[in-house]
């Protein structure tokens, strides 16, 4: 800051291009490759021939009812998923915050499935899942809760409750260890005042615990939802879309459609900037929702 | 006095009642790999399904059968290679760009910030067909080594996003004090930033490694050709096939070696990591 001399400034350049030449290649470059893809019709075979033709993909995608099935069916999944994986791990972490010994165990342990991956994680669930498999077994023949068994993974709502477990079972160790560092910045000094204002366990968590984390609840909310969105590896895994395409979601809609089925990377282009969209959306909403509450 | 001890004495046994409970509910599934990965192949498909292998049949078959195949090797050694090539260039790269970006205040470099990490709203497999393309222009296809600029591309703004927190929190003084000795940019870079930095490099790396260790979907988009040019999460998914049986036991005795490294750098690293997670999550 002191010295502004040539050399400086030729050597801050010189630290900042390979990050930027790689980072602008590989991941600006395809977002701005990607919006204009959106606009032609091109197919992976004649990729670089690229006819304008306007509006026409973003048409075809609203028109798409296999569209609209992957859509509800992302909706559902972040819907269903964000939510119980914040809760769940808050619940652990206000857990851990009140006890001494073992924390760290319960912590690594509980913290185990966010570092195991999603390909192998997939896999156990889709075994653990099959018509013939434990869970079937465990309901139908050891407490007898069910009659037959489910066929989980042949079905719309199966496949994605399926894919809904895992992602929960998946996502909770990283809310406990977010919300449990938030928790443990929490003033002790303001539990006291409760405590003098004779306020129960749920009054303290409501009235002291929630809005002193509201900032990390936002964080959490909003990565949680662009994680949802980007539910893919597990559906591919799981059900493959199956059956019929009625377990879609918008990634692997989108993935079949540029790699499998007619090649379509202009109707992929615009179901992608479809999605980005929505979460940029998403994004503002939550930081306005989270924002009204301040005053 | 007494009751308020025993209600203290009751809230803990509570805590710890719940947690054991959920943590051994959530342990099951690996529990269950681990033991289908050490039964027989063949009793994969018996009814009633086991979730511990029978007394006496426990077999390390799948495991030999994974060993003994050299495809397998070279999977693992191409996550390797890509895995600590990335982590390398991304240590490199993202604490260059945060230590420009923490360190020389400026509006072109708050807009360089804004800007980068405004990219991370967006999903990074939405990106996957104009990556494609870009790397089939580029000759990329078919190369174990094609990944890792996408990889690097794809952890610098997280990595770059951390490691700046880092570099803003060096003390003026110290780096004050370099300059008067007439360090240059490049010196003060290499000496003084990046030793200091050097803890959310490393948290950084950990999640580097994670992540270039297990992505799939690029992976197996761009390497499609030969069993030798894969890395291990499509070398596990390749037995998971739609139709036939599917090989349980191959396929979780190779998760299983897969997740060792996983587990130990982990376990290891355990306090990095936490340190790392938190950093982003609780300032807001």
């Amino acid at each position: 800051m002191i010295t502004r001399s040539r050399m400086n400034r030729a050597q801050i350049i010189a630290l900042l291009a390979p990050g930027l030449i790689v980072f602008g290649l590989f991941t600006v470059y395809p977002i701005i490759r990607l919006f204009m893809m959106s606009f032609c019709g091109i197919k992976l075979e004649t990729m670089f021939v690229q006819p304008f033709c306007g509006l026409d993909n973003y048409v075809h995608v609203f028109s798409d009812p296999t569209f609209g099935t992957s859509f509800v069916n992302s909706i559902v999944y972040t819907a269903v998923t964000v939510p119980a994986q914040m809760a769940l791990g808050l619940f652990i972490a206000i857990l851990l915050n009140g006890i001494r010994r073992f924390s760290v165990t319960f912590r690594v342990i509980n913290y185990l499935p966010v570092v195991t991956s999603w390909v192998i994680a997939s896999l156990v669930f889709k075994y653990v899942f099959q018509t013939e498999g434990l869970l079937n077994y465990f309901l139908r023949t050891v407490i007898k809760v069910i009659p037959k068994n489910v066929k989980w993974l042949n079905e719309r709502w199966g496949g994605m409750t399926v894919a809904m477990i895992l992602g929960t079972w998946k996502g909770i160790g990283w809310n406990m260890v977010i919300f449990l560092a938030a928790l443990q910045q929490v003033p002790k000094d303001l539990y006291e005042a409760a405590d003098i204002d004779g306020c129960g366990a749920w009054k303290k968590f409501t009235h002291v615990t929630l809005p002193a984390i509201r900032g990390t609840i936002l964080f959490a909310m909003v990565e949680l939802t662009i994680g949802g969105f980007n539910v893919f590896t597990s559906i591919q895994m799981i059900t493959g879309g199956k059956p019929a395409d009625q377990t879609q979601t918008l990634l692997t809609w989108m993935y079949k459609n540029a790699f499998s089925l007619d090649h379509d990377i202009g109707y992929a282009a615009a179901l992608s900037f479809v999605m980005a969209f929505t979460l940029g959306l998403l994004a503002v909403v939550q930081f306005r929702m989270m924002r009204s509450r301040d005053v | 006095m007494k009751s308020r001890k025993f209600a203290k004495i009751r809230s803990a046994a509570i805590r710890y009642l719940l947690l054991t409970a959920g943590t051994v509910i959530f342990a099951l599934p690996m529990v269950y790999m681990i033991s289908t990965s050490l039964r027989p192949n063949g009793a994969l498909y018996e009814w009633p399904p086991r979730f511990f292998p029978k007394p006496g049949a426990i077999t390390f078959e799948n495991f030999e059968y994974i060993l003994d195949q050299k495809k397998f090797l070279i999977n693992f050694l191409n996550s390797v290679f890509v895995s600590v090539c990335t982590v390398g260039l991304a240590a490199f790269v993202s604490s260059a760009l945060a230590f420009v970006i923490g360190r020389f205040r400026s509006r072109a470099t708050k807009l360089l910030f804004a800007f980068i990490i405004i990219t991370m709203i967006i999903p990074g497999t939405t990106m996957i067909i104009p990556q494609f393309t870009l790397a089939k222009r580029f000759g990329l296809i078919d190369k174990i080594w094609g990944l890792i600029p996408f990889y690097v591309a794809w952890v610098i703004p997280f990595s770059t996003f951390m490691i700046k927190g880092f570099m803003e929190n060096i003390p003026d003084e110290i780096v004050e004090a370099a300059w008067i000795d007439g360090a240059s940019v490049f010196k003060v870079y290499t000496r003084v930033a990046m030793p200091l930095a050097a803890p959310a490099i490393a948290s950084v790396s950990i999640f580097n490694f994670l992540t270039a260790w297990e992505e799939y979907p690029w992976a197996v988009t761009v390497l499609s050709k030969s069993e030798e040019l894969r890395t291990l999460p499509i070398a596990i998914a390749g037995f998971n096939n739609q139709y036939g049986n599917v090989q349980w036991g191959y396929l979780f005795a190779l998760s299983v070696l897969c997740m060792i490294p996983v587990v130990i750098i982990f376990i290891l690293c355990q306090k990095f990591f936490i340190q790392g997670l938190t950093a982003g999550g609780v300032k807001g």
